[in-house]
């Protein structure tokens, strides 16, 4: 009987020739990830010596830290944290990148996204490196096994494949397809499965819009999600990946909890209203509604083609007078390649507040919303308070959205902007 | 299953699918990290009362993926606090799920859960035949079983404790070979 991708990465990384859904197995991380958090990463340090007595991970090779939250810091007690993380890295010979980017990103571009591998962190939105075939799981505070053991203790998820089928209409993006996959599914009809991603639009789909897609899995109810390789994978990963190994692919005869069909032919701009990820509309029941703030970014948005395709919109024009328009690229090096492409200068003449690398925005540590703002955000999620006040308002959209909302001080179809624009965006 | 068998009178029903727990302390409140404040908090927004009437060994009841959106501990703190005991819901979303059993808190999933039960029925959990009991009705109703390293979690309370006990015997294995 034929195995999917992700029993095959379990079965490797537990030893074994073949598991299935159900299975309690001891898997070995091949990586693992984290950025340091209050509650998380101080206290992973201080459990693993104090209540386990391990003074030295396994395997240092296969951690990596990154300090992308309370970045800058805005307090000494921000700086301490920092510091704590810096001098365990030094301690433990584990590689702690700052000032990089949001860890997510920037661990597929140094190589901890193979095709194949199997990483673990606390927060779920890792599964964004599923998009080169990294099975790769958010296990919350539950990730400390992998610093005082090798091993962990993980039961093999079934998997369900999402077949996606028809052509993107110009302005719809890979955030849209997310979310309707939300909404014709629902929001729990993953519950504790692995979202297999297949079809023609995840064919022709870029790498960035693959990411966007799987990092958003936990809000689908899925554990994680992931994308057989194909040649654009493979490629990005030529003389990046950390490890060597074979690429792994789902059989044709791998049995999964169940296949469905999407088509998105049809499938236009939305927006996903507060207060929930659960709440995916079409963007024309709210089109015209009074925002005064837009974030691009996040793991979730915030690369080259979202960068691109907001430019396009922004070029030889202003913001609204009063709006708040916040861009920040997902990593250093996408703020260096939108650089080189002139798309930071549209930007600032556009009169948008450009920021290097951060997870700041997204959780409104900065760019912080008061009572009765409402913003329009490609970050993670819209739960009251997310960015600041309780009684402001998020609405997840596309960057293409955000851009031609910012324009106009509302929420706006970025369509009729987009008319003279190339496929290819 | 080793799980000790659980009684509950039932102090509130949420009905909603998809529940966000940061609701329960309210999101405002949801970085206050005193555990009394945090208890006098909760449930305000439900039944202000809530805190005078809830009973040590209480259980509450939710509906399908409990815990959606982005849950944080302090909510839940907040109810063991007042004496909760257990969540019995339809369904239970991942992450909260795992957050929660790993603290050795109870986690009971049971479709149809709902339409089982009203506010301060008596519910009963046999761990051992897999089900439970409104026994102010005299209905039952099956529930889902848990998988190994959820059940070590619960009996040994909490993540801490049941991965030395993981360890412990993982090293007396090896001596054993």
């Amino acid at each position: 009987m034929g195995m999917t991708l992700v029993e095959k990465i379990l079965a490797r990384v537990s030893g074994k020739d073949s598991v299935k859904p159900g299975d309690e197995i001891l898997a070995r991380p091949d990586f693992v990830i984290a950025y340091d958090f209050p509650g998380y990463t101080d206290v992973f340090f201080k459990e693993a010596k104090e209540e386990f007595g391990v003074d030295k991970v396994v395997g240092p090779e296969r951690f990596v830290l990154f300090i992308d939250h309370m970045i800058p810091a805005a307090t000494p007690k921000e700086e301490d944290m920092h510091k704590i993380t810096r001098a365990w890295g030094k301690e433990q010979g584990v590689p702690v990148h700052e000032r990089l980017g949001i860890g997510h990103q920037v661990s597929a571009e140094l190589g901890y996204a193979t095709p194949g591998a199997f990483a673990v962190h606390f927060d779920g939105h890792v599964s964004q490196l599923g998009a080169f075939g990294t099975l790769a799981i958010g296990a919350r505070k539950g990730v400390l096994e992998a610093f005082v053991s090798e091993d962990m203790a993980i039961k093999v998820p079934a998997t369900v494949k999402v077949i996606i089928k028809g052509k993107l209409q110009k302005g719809v993006m890979a955030r849209d397809v997310f979310h309707h996959l939300v909404r014709v599914m629902g929001p729990s009809s993953c519950r504790f499965k692995v979202l297999e991603l297949a079809g023609p639009v995840i064919d022709d789909m870029s790498i960035d819009g693959r990411m966007t897609i799987c990092g958003q899995a936990m809000f689908i109810g899925a554990t994680t999600a992931i994308i057989n390789p194909d040649a654009k994978t493979i490629a990005y990963n030529k003389g990046r990946s950390k490890i060597d190994l074979e690429p792994l692919y789902s059989d044709s005869d791998a049995v999964y909890d169940r296949v469905v069909e999407v088509d998105i032919t049809t499938l236009e701009p939305i927006v996903v209203a507060p207060p929930s990820p659960a709440n995916t509309k079409n963007l024309s029941e709210y089109q015209g509604l009074e925002v005064h703030s837009g974030y691009l970014g996040s793991c979730a948005s915030g690369r080259i083609e979202d960068l691109r395709v907001a430019a396009a919109i922004l070029k030889d024009k202003k913001i609204k007078s009063g709006f708040q328009l916040h861009v920040v690229p997902t990593s250093q090096a996408i703020m260096s390649q939108a650089v080189k492409e002139g798309l930071i200068a549209i930007f600032v003449d556009a009169g948008a507040f450009i920021s290097s690398s951060s997870c700041d925005y997204c959780y409104g540590r900065i760019a912080t919303m008061t009572d009765g703002q409402r913003a329009v955000s490609t970050g993670t999620l819209n739960v009251p308070g997310r960015m600041g006040s309780p009684d402001s308002e998020i609405f997840i959209c596309n960057a293409a959205v955000i851009a031609a909302s910012a324009l106009e001080g509302c929420i706006t179809d970025p369509r009729p902007y987009m008319q003279d624009m190339l496929e290819v965006l | 299953m080793n799980l000790k068998n659980m009684c509950g009178r039932v102090s509130w029903i949420f009905n909603d699918d998809n529940f966000d727990v940061d609701q329960i302390v309210g999101v405002k409140n949801i970085k206050v990290t005193d555990i009394h404040e945090l208890a006098a908090l909760a449930m305000k927004s439900y039944d202000p009362e809530f805190a005078k009437t809830v009973q040590k060994g209480d259980v509450v009841v939710g509906g399908e993926n409990f815990g959606y959106g982005h849950p944080h501990y302090p909510p839940l703190k907040a109810l063991r606090h007042l004496g909760i005991q257990a969540v019995v819901a339809e369904s239970f979303s991942p992450g909260f799920y795992r957050g929660e059993i790993s603290m050795g808190f109870t986690l009971v999933s049971c479709p149809g859960i709902r339409k089982l039960v009203s506010r301060w029925d008596t519910l009963s959990v046999d761990w051992e035949n897999l089900t439970i009991t409104n026994v102010t009705q005299n209905k039952s109703l099956p529930i889902e079983p848990m998988s190994t390293m959820d059940q070590m979690m619960l009996e040994r309370g909490g993540f801490i404790p049941y991965l030395k006990g993981r360890l412990q015997s993982a090293k007396e294995n090896q001596k054993g070979q």
